[in-house]
Protein backbone atom coordinates (compact mmCIF):
# COMPACT_ATOMS: atom_id res chain seq x y z
CA UNK A 1 0.00 0.00 0.00
CA UNK A 2 1.44 3.34 -1.03
CA UNK A 3 -0.03 6.56 0.25
CA UNK A 4 -1.05 8.90 -2.59
CA UNK A 5 1.15 11.84 -1.60
CA UNK A 6 4.15 9.50 -1.19
CA UNK A 7 3.57 7.99 -4.59
CA UNK A 8 3.73 11.38 -6.32
CA UNK A 9 6.63 12.58 -4.18
CA UNK A 10 8.49 9.44 -5.27
CA UNK A 11 7.60 10.19 -8.89
CA UNK A 12 9.03 13.69 -8.51
CA UNK A 13 12.24 12.57 -6.81
CA UNK A 14 11.26 14.24 -3.55
CA UNK A 15 11.84 11.29 -1.19
CA UNK A 16 14.94 10.32 0.74
CA UNK A 17 16.92 7.47 -0.86
CA UNK A 18 15.59 4.94 1.67
CA UNK A 19 11.99 5.97 1.25
CA UNK A 20 12.35 6.14 -2.52
CA UNK A 21 13.61 2.58 -2.53
CA UNK A 22 10.69 1.37 -0.47
CA UNK A 23 8.06 3.16 -2.58
CA UNK A 24 9.81 2.18 -5.82
CA UNK A 25 9.65 -1.49 -4.84
CA UNK A 26 5.98 -1.19 -3.89
CA UNK A 27 5.15 0.48 -7.22
CA UNK A 28 7.09 -2.12 -9.19
CA UNK A 29 5.04 -4.84 -7.49
CA UNK A 30 1.74 -3.19 -8.36
CA UNK A 31 0.78 -3.16 -12.07
CA UNK A 32 -1.88 -0.52 -11.53
CA UNK A 33 0.54 1.90 -9.83
CA UNK A 34 3.21 1.16 -12.42
CA UNK A 35 0.79 2.06 -15.19
CA UNK A 36 -0.22 5.26 -13.39
CA UNK A 37 3.43 6.19 -12.88
CA UNK A 38 4.12 5.72 -16.58
CA UNK A 39 1.10 7.76 -17.59
CA UNK A 40 2.14 10.63 -15.37
CA UNK A 41 5.72 10.50 -16.63
CA UNK A 42 4.54 10.65 -20.22
CA UNK A 43 2.08 13.46 -19.49
CA UNK A 44 4.78 15.51 -17.75
CA UNK A 45 7.24 14.87 -20.58
CA UNK A 46 4.59 16.00 -23.08
CA UNK A 47 3.92 19.17 -21.10
CA UNK A 48 7.61 20.01 -20.86
CA UNK A 49 8.12 19.44 -24.52
CA UNK A 50 5.11 21.61 -25.42
CA UNK A 51 6.43 24.47 -23.31
CA UNK A 52 10.00 24.01 -24.48
CA UNK A 53 8.80 25.55 -27.74
CA UNK A 54 8.33 28.84 -25.85
CA UNK A 55 11.84 29.22 -24.52
CA UNK A 56 13.29 28.11 -27.83
CA UNK A 57 11.67 31.10 -29.53
CA UNK A 58 13.62 34.35 -29.70
CA UNK A 59 12.51 36.72 -26.94
CA UNK A 60 10.25 39.42 -28.45
CA UNK A 61 11.96 42.74 -28.92
CA UNK A 62 9.53 44.61 -26.69
CA UNK A 63 10.56 42.42 -23.75
CA UNK A 64 14.25 42.98 -24.36
CA UNK A 65 13.47 46.67 -24.68
CA UNK A 66 11.62 46.64 -21.35
CA UNK A 67 14.82 45.48 -19.67
CA UNK A 68 17.31 47.43 -21.71
CA UNK A 69 15.52 50.75 -22.22
CA UNK A 70 16.08 51.23 -18.56
CA UNK A 71 19.75 51.77 -19.29
CA UNK A 72 18.83 54.63 -21.58
CA UNK A 73 16.69 56.30 -18.94
CA UNK A 74 19.50 56.59 -16.45
CA UNK A 75 21.87 58.16 -18.94
CA UNK A 76 21.30 61.88 -19.32
CA UNK A 77 19.87 63.03 -22.59
CA UNK A 78 23.01 64.84 -23.78
CA UNK A 79 25.11 61.76 -23.25
CA UNK A 80 22.58 59.63 -25.03
CA UNK A 81 22.62 61.97 -28.03
CA UNK A 82 26.39 62.02 -28.12
CA UNK A 83 26.47 58.26 -27.98
CA UNK A 84 24.07 58.09 -30.89
CA UNK A 85 26.19 60.41 -33.00
CA UNK A 86 29.14 58.10 -32.53
CA UNK A 87 27.30 55.24 -34.21
CA UNK A 88 28.44 54.38 -37.71
CA UNK A 89 26.43 55.97 -40.50
CA UNK A 90 22.96 54.55 -40.73
CA UNK A 91 23.53 53.39 -44.30
CA UNK A 92 26.50 51.28 -43.34
CA UNK A 93 24.39 49.68 -40.65
CA UNK A 94 21.49 49.18 -43.00
CA UNK A 95 23.68 47.45 -45.54
CA UNK A 96 25.22 45.18 -42.94
CA UNK A 97 21.81 44.36 -41.57
CA UNK A 98 20.09 43.80 -44.85
CA UNK A 99 22.81 41.47 -46.01
CA UNK A 100 22.11 39.13 -43.16
CA UNK A 101 18.48 39.91 -42.50
CA UNK A 102 17.11 37.19 -40.32
CA UNK A 103 15.40 36.73 -37.02
CA UNK A 104 17.49 38.45 -34.42
CA UNK A 105 19.17 41.02 -36.57
CA UNK A 106 17.34 44.08 -35.37
CA UNK A 107 18.14 44.81 -31.82
CA UNK A 108 17.06 48.12 -30.42
CA UNK A 109 20.64 49.01 -29.56
CA UNK A 110 21.76 48.80 -33.18
CA UNK A 111 19.14 51.31 -34.12
CA UNK A 112 19.97 53.69 -31.33
CA UNK A 113 17.47 54.68 -28.71
CA UNK A 114 15.44 56.93 -31.04
CA UNK A 115 13.82 53.84 -32.42
CA UNK A 116 11.11 55.42 -34.52
CA UNK A 117 13.27 56.43 -37.48
CA UNK A 118 13.05 54.05 -40.38
CA UNK A 119 16.01 52.29 -41.84
CA UNK A 120 15.17 52.20 -45.48
CA UNK A 121 17.10 50.84 -48.37
CA UNK A 122 14.98 52.31 -51.13
CA UNK A 123 16.23 51.00 -54.42
CA UNK A 124 19.33 49.65 -52.75
CA UNK A 125 20.84 46.35 -53.80
CA UNK A 126 19.95 44.70 -50.54
CA UNK A 127 18.53 41.25 -50.93
CA UNK A 128 16.79 38.87 -48.58
CA UNK A 129 18.93 36.30 -46.82
CA UNK A 130 18.09 32.60 -46.73
CA UNK A 131 15.53 32.60 -43.90
CA UNK A 132 13.61 35.59 -45.14
CA UNK A 133 13.85 34.40 -48.73
CA UNK A 134 12.28 31.09 -47.76
CA UNK A 135 9.48 32.92 -45.99
CA UNK A 136 8.89 35.21 -48.97
CA UNK A 137 8.92 32.31 -51.40
CA UNK A 138 6.78 29.83 -49.52
CA UNK A 139 4.47 31.54 -47.08
CA UNK A 140 0.97 32.74 -47.83
CA UNK A 141 -0.09 36.11 -46.51
CA UNK A 142 -1.72 36.06 -43.11
CA UNK A 143 -0.60 32.57 -42.17
CA UNK A 144 0.33 32.60 -38.49
CA UNK A 145 3.95 31.66 -37.88
CA UNK A 146 5.65 30.65 -34.71
CA UNK A 147 9.08 31.22 -36.16
CA UNK A 148 10.52 33.62 -38.67
CA UNK A 149 8.77 36.18 -40.75
CA UNK A 150 5.08 36.46 -41.33
CA UNK A 151 3.89 37.70 -44.70
CA UNK A 152 1.21 40.35 -44.54
CA UNK A 153 0.42 41.58 -48.06
CA UNK A 154 1.21 40.60 -51.63
CA UNK A 155 0.73 43.04 -54.50
CA UNK A 156 2.06 44.17 -57.87
CA UNK A 157 3.98 47.44 -57.98
CA UNK A 158 3.94 50.06 -60.70
CA UNK A 159 6.80 48.39 -62.58
CA UNK A 160 4.87 45.11 -62.63
CA UNK A 161 7.05 43.33 -60.05
CA UNK A 162 5.51 41.25 -57.28
CA UNK A 163 6.09 42.73 -53.84
CA UNK A 164 5.36 41.35 -50.40
CA UNK A 165 5.41 42.88 -46.93
CA UNK A 166 6.92 40.86 -44.13
CA UNK A 167 7.14 41.17 -40.40
CA UNK A 168 8.81 39.30 -37.64
CA UNK A 169 8.87 40.30 -34.02
CA UNK A 170 11.71 42.73 -34.57
CA UNK A 171 11.35 44.24 -38.01
CA UNK A 172 8.96 44.76 -40.85
CA UNK A 173 9.58 45.64 -44.43
CA UNK A 174 8.79 45.46 -48.09
CA UNK A 175 10.54 43.16 -50.56
CA UNK A 176 10.03 43.06 -54.33
CA UNK A 177 10.97 40.30 -56.70
CA UNK A 178 13.77 41.15 -59.08
CA UNK A 179 14.90 38.24 -61.23
CA UNK A 180 15.80 35.43 -58.87
CA UNK A 181 16.03 37.61 -55.81
CA UNK A 182 13.86 39.40 -53.33
CA UNK A 183 15.19 42.93 -53.02
CA UNK A 184 14.51 44.80 -49.81
CA UNK A 185 12.82 48.08 -50.67
CA UNK A 186 12.01 49.28 -47.17
CA UNK A 187 12.92 48.10 -43.76
CA UNK A 188 11.57 49.28 -40.43
CA UNK A 189 12.27 48.48 -36.87
CA UNK A 190 9.49 46.37 -35.38
CA UNK A 191 6.48 48.25 -34.05
CA UNK A 192 7.06 49.77 -30.67
CA UNK A 193 4.70 47.97 -28.40
CA UNK A 194 3.70 48.66 -24.89
CA UNK A 195 1.76 46.25 -22.79
CA UNK A 196 -1.50 48.05 -23.44
CA UNK A 197 -1.36 48.81 -27.13
CA UNK A 198 0.26 45.55 -28.15
CA UNK A 199 -2.64 44.05 -30.02
CA UNK A 200 -3.62 47.32 -31.61
CA UNK A 201 -0.11 48.02 -32.77
CA UNK A 202 0.51 44.52 -34.01
CA UNK A 203 -1.15 45.39 -37.29
CA UNK A 204 0.91 47.21 -39.84
CA UNK A 205 3.61 49.77 -39.34
CA UNK A 206 2.17 53.05 -40.71
CA UNK A 207 5.44 53.90 -42.44
CA UNK A 208 5.40 50.52 -44.13
CA UNK A 209 1.83 51.13 -45.23
CA UNK A 210 2.93 54.45 -46.75
CA UNK A 211 5.66 52.64 -48.66
CA UNK A 212 3.06 50.17 -49.93
CA UNK A 213 0.67 52.95 -50.93
CA UNK A 214 3.42 54.69 -52.84
CA UNK A 215 4.31 51.68 -54.94
CA UNK A 216 1.16 49.55 -55.27
CA UNK A 217 -0.58 49.25 -58.62
CA UNK A 218 -4.24 48.42 -57.98
CA UNK A 219 -5.31 46.35 -55.00
CA UNK A 220 -3.44 43.77 -52.91
CA UNK A 221 -3.72 40.19 -54.15
CA UNK A 222 -6.45 37.97 -52.83
CA UNK A 223 -5.62 34.41 -51.83
CA UNK A 224 -6.19 32.98 -55.32
CA UNK A 225 -4.03 35.62 -57.03
CA UNK A 226 -1.33 35.07 -54.46
CA UNK A 227 -1.34 31.33 -54.98
CA UNK A 228 -1.14 31.80 -58.73
CA UNK A 229 1.80 34.20 -58.35
CA UNK A 230 3.57 31.68 -56.14
CA UNK A 231 3.06 28.95 -58.72
CA UNK A 232 4.57 31.21 -61.36
CA UNK A 233 7.66 31.64 -59.20
CA UNK A 234 6.78 35.26 -58.40
CA UNK A 235 7.72 36.34 -61.92
CA UNK A 236 6.32 39.54 -63.41
CA UNK B 1 30.41 45.18 -14.63
CA UNK B 2 28.50 47.14 -12.02
CA UNK B 3 25.69 45.52 -10.09
CA UNK B 4 22.96 47.33 -12.00
CA UNK B 5 24.24 46.07 -15.34
CA UNK B 6 24.71 42.59 -13.90
CA UNK B 7 21.13 42.61 -12.71
CA UNK B 8 19.87 43.58 -16.16
CA UNK B 9 22.03 40.94 -17.79
CA UNK B 10 20.75 38.24 -15.43
CA UNK B 11 17.18 39.38 -15.94
CA UNK B 12 17.64 39.27 -19.72
CA UNK B 13 19.00 35.75 -19.49
CA UNK B 14 15.98 34.66 -17.49
CA UNK B 15 13.44 36.12 -19.94
CA UNK B 16 12.98 32.88 -21.93
CA UNK B 17 12.12 30.98 -18.74
CA UNK B 18 9.86 33.76 -17.50
CA UNK B 19 8.01 33.72 -20.82
CA UNK B 20 7.58 29.98 -20.49
CA UNK B 21 6.06 30.31 -17.03
CA UNK B 22 3.89 33.18 -18.27
CA UNK B 23 2.57 30.96 -21.06
CA UNK B 24 1.62 28.32 -18.49
CA UNK B 25 -0.36 30.90 -16.53
CA UNK B 26 -1.95 32.81 -19.42
CA UNK B 27 -4.59 31.97 -21.95
CA UNK B 28 -2.66 33.14 -24.98
CA UNK B 29 0.76 34.35 -26.06
CA UNK B 30 -0.16 38.02 -26.12
CA UNK B 31 -1.28 37.90 -22.48
CA UNK B 32 1.83 35.89 -21.62
CA UNK B 33 4.12 38.51 -23.12
CA UNK B 34 2.21 41.30 -21.39
CA UNK B 35 2.70 39.47 -18.10
CA UNK B 36 6.40 38.92 -18.80
CA UNK B 37 6.88 42.58 -19.61
CA UNK B 38 5.02 43.70 -16.49
CA UNK B 39 7.20 41.32 -14.45
CA UNK B 40 10.43 42.67 -15.93
CA UNK B 41 9.33 46.25 -15.31
CA UNK B 42 8.29 45.50 -11.74
CA UNK B 43 11.58 43.69 -11.10
CA UNK B 44 13.60 46.65 -12.37
CA UNK B 45 11.66 49.05 -10.19
CA UNK B 46 12.03 46.85 -7.11
CA UNK B 47 15.54 45.60 -7.68
CA UNK B 48 16.72 46.85 -4.28
CA UNK B 49 14.38 44.33 -2.69
CA UNK B 50 16.23 41.41 -4.20
CA UNK B 51 18.98 40.13 -1.94
CA UNK B 52 22.15 39.23 -3.81
CA UNK B 53 23.10 35.69 -2.97
CA UNK B 54 19.50 34.48 -3.09
CA UNK B 55 17.99 32.99 -6.21
CA UNK B 56 16.99 35.65 -8.71
CA UNK B 57 14.83 33.19 -10.64
CA UNK B 58 12.65 32.36 -7.62
CA UNK B 59 12.26 36.05 -6.85
CA UNK B 60 11.18 36.81 -10.42
CA UNK B 61 8.78 33.89 -10.56
CA UNK B 62 7.22 35.13 -7.37
CA UNK B 63 6.74 38.61 -8.83
CA UNK B 64 5.19 37.14 -11.94
CA UNK B 65 2.87 34.93 -9.96
CA UNK B 66 1.69 37.83 -7.80
CA UNK B 67 1.06 40.04 -10.84
CA UNK B 68 -0.82 37.21 -12.46
CA UNK B 69 -3.02 36.75 -9.39
CA UNK B 70 -3.79 40.48 -9.42
CA UNK B 71 -4.68 40.56 -13.10
CA UNK B 72 -6.66 37.36 -12.95
CA UNK B 73 -8.76 38.80 -10.14
CA UNK B 74 -9.32 41.90 -12.21
CA UNK B 75 -10.30 39.70 -15.13
CA UNK B 76 -12.85 37.83 -13.06
CA UNK B 77 -14.34 41.14 -11.93
CA UNK B 78 -14.59 42.33 -15.50
CA UNK B 79 -16.16 39.09 -16.61
CA UNK B 80 -15.26 37.17 -19.69
CA UNK B 81 -16.20 39.84 -22.22
CA UNK B 82 -12.70 40.35 -23.45
CA UNK B 83 -11.02 40.02 -26.76
CA UNK B 84 -11.39 36.43 -27.91
CA UNK B 85 -8.35 34.25 -27.93
CA UNK B 86 -6.52 34.40 -31.21
CA UNK B 87 -6.99 31.25 -33.21
CA UNK B 88 -4.74 29.68 -35.76
CA UNK B 89 -7.34 29.67 -38.50
CA UNK B 90 -5.08 29.03 -41.41
CA UNK B 91 -2.54 26.30 -41.25
CA UNK B 92 0.16 26.66 -43.85
CA UNK B 93 2.73 24.18 -45.02
CA UNK B 94 5.46 24.25 -42.45
CA UNK B 95 8.13 21.61 -42.90
CA UNK B 96 10.03 22.70 -39.79
CA UNK B 97 7.50 21.20 -37.39
CA UNK B 98 7.00 24.59 -35.78
CA UNK B 99 3.27 24.38 -36.45
CA UNK B 100 3.06 21.02 -34.72
CA UNK B 101 4.85 22.47 -31.72
CA UNK B 102 2.44 25.40 -31.71
CA UNK B 103 -0.54 23.05 -31.68
CA UNK B 104 0.91 21.03 -28.80
CA UNK B 105 1.50 24.22 -26.87
CA UNK B 106 -2.02 25.45 -27.51
CA UNK B 107 -3.45 22.18 -26.30
CA UNK B 108 -1.33 22.23 -23.15
CA UNK B 109 -2.26 25.85 -22.45
CA UNK B 110 -5.97 25.09 -22.92
CA UNK B 111 -5.76 22.21 -20.42
CA UNK B 112 -3.90 24.32 -17.85
CA UNK B 113 -6.46 27.08 -18.20
CA UNK B 114 -9.16 24.70 -16.98
CA UNK B 115 -7.36 24.16 -13.66
CA UNK B 116 -8.20 26.34 -10.67
CA UNK B 117 -5.52 29.05 -10.30
CA UNK B 118 -4.06 27.55 -7.14
CA UNK B 119 -3.47 24.23 -8.88
CA UNK B 120 -2.32 25.73 -12.16
CA UNK B 121 0.54 27.71 -10.63
CA UNK B 122 1.82 24.66 -8.78
CA UNK B 123 1.58 22.33 -11.77
CA UNK B 124 3.46 24.93 -13.82
CA UNK B 125 6.20 25.52 -11.25
CA UNK B 126 6.86 21.88 -10.45
CA UNK B 127 6.04 19.88 -13.56
CA UNK B 128 7.01 22.42 -16.23
CA UNK B 129 9.57 24.67 -14.54
CA UNK B 130 11.16 21.88 -12.51
CA UNK B 131 11.18 23.51 -9.08
CA UNK B 132 11.17 21.30 -5.99
CA UNK B 133 8.25 21.12 -3.54
CA UNK B 134 10.13 23.05 -0.88
CA UNK B 135 11.22 25.79 -3.27
CA UNK B 136 7.63 26.26 -4.38
CA UNK B 137 6.33 26.23 -0.81
CA UNK B 138 8.76 29.04 0.03
CA UNK B 139 8.02 30.95 -3.16
CA UNK B 140 4.27 30.89 -2.54
CA UNK B 141 4.35 31.03 1.26
CA UNK B 142 2.44 27.79 1.58
CA UNK B 143 2.93 24.72 3.78
CA UNK B 144 4.62 21.96 1.83
CA UNK B 145 1.63 19.66 2.44
CA UNK B 146 -0.63 22.16 0.65
CA UNK B 147 1.75 22.29 -2.31
CA UNK B 148 1.80 18.52 -2.46
CA UNK B 149 -1.97 18.06 -2.29
CA UNK B 150 -2.70 20.79 -4.88
CA UNK B 151 -0.14 19.21 -7.16
CA UNK B 152 -1.84 15.82 -6.88
CA UNK B 153 -5.22 17.28 -7.78
CA UNK B 154 -3.84 19.44 -10.59
CA UNK B 155 -1.76 16.77 -12.27
CA UNK B 156 -4.59 14.20 -12.02
CA UNK B 157 -6.90 16.64 -13.80
CA UNK B 158 -4.22 17.28 -16.43
CA UNK B 159 -3.79 13.55 -17.00
CA UNK B 160 -7.54 13.18 -17.46
CA UNK B 161 -7.54 16.00 -20.05
CA UNK B 162 -4.35 15.25 -21.93
CA UNK B 163 -4.00 11.49 -21.47
CA UNK B 164 -0.80 9.75 -20.57
CA UNK B 165 0.62 9.41 -24.05
CA UNK B 166 1.83 11.95 -26.56
CA UNK B 167 -1.00 11.13 -28.93
CA UNK B 168 -3.58 10.47 -26.23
Amino acid sequence: MVEEAKFYAWLDGELSPEEAERVGAAVAADPELSRLANEHRAMTAGLRSAFASVDEQPVPDRLLAAVQDREVEIVDLGQARAARRRLPPIWAQAAALAATLAVGVFTGSLLGSGGSGPITADGGPFVASADLETALNTRLAGTPQTKGAQIRLTFRNKTGAICRTFEDHQASGLACRDGQEWRIRSLFQGPERSATDFRMASGANPQLMEAVDASIDGAPFDAAQEREAMERGWRK
Amino acid sequence: MDSSKAFERDLTELLPRLRRFAHALSRNSADADDLTQATAERALRSREQWQPGTRLDSWLYRIMRNLWIDTSRARIRKGKNEAPEEEAETIGVDPSGAMEAAIELKRAMAALEKLPDEQREIVALILIEGFGYREVAEMLDLPIGTVSSRLVRGRSAMLAMLGGTRDG
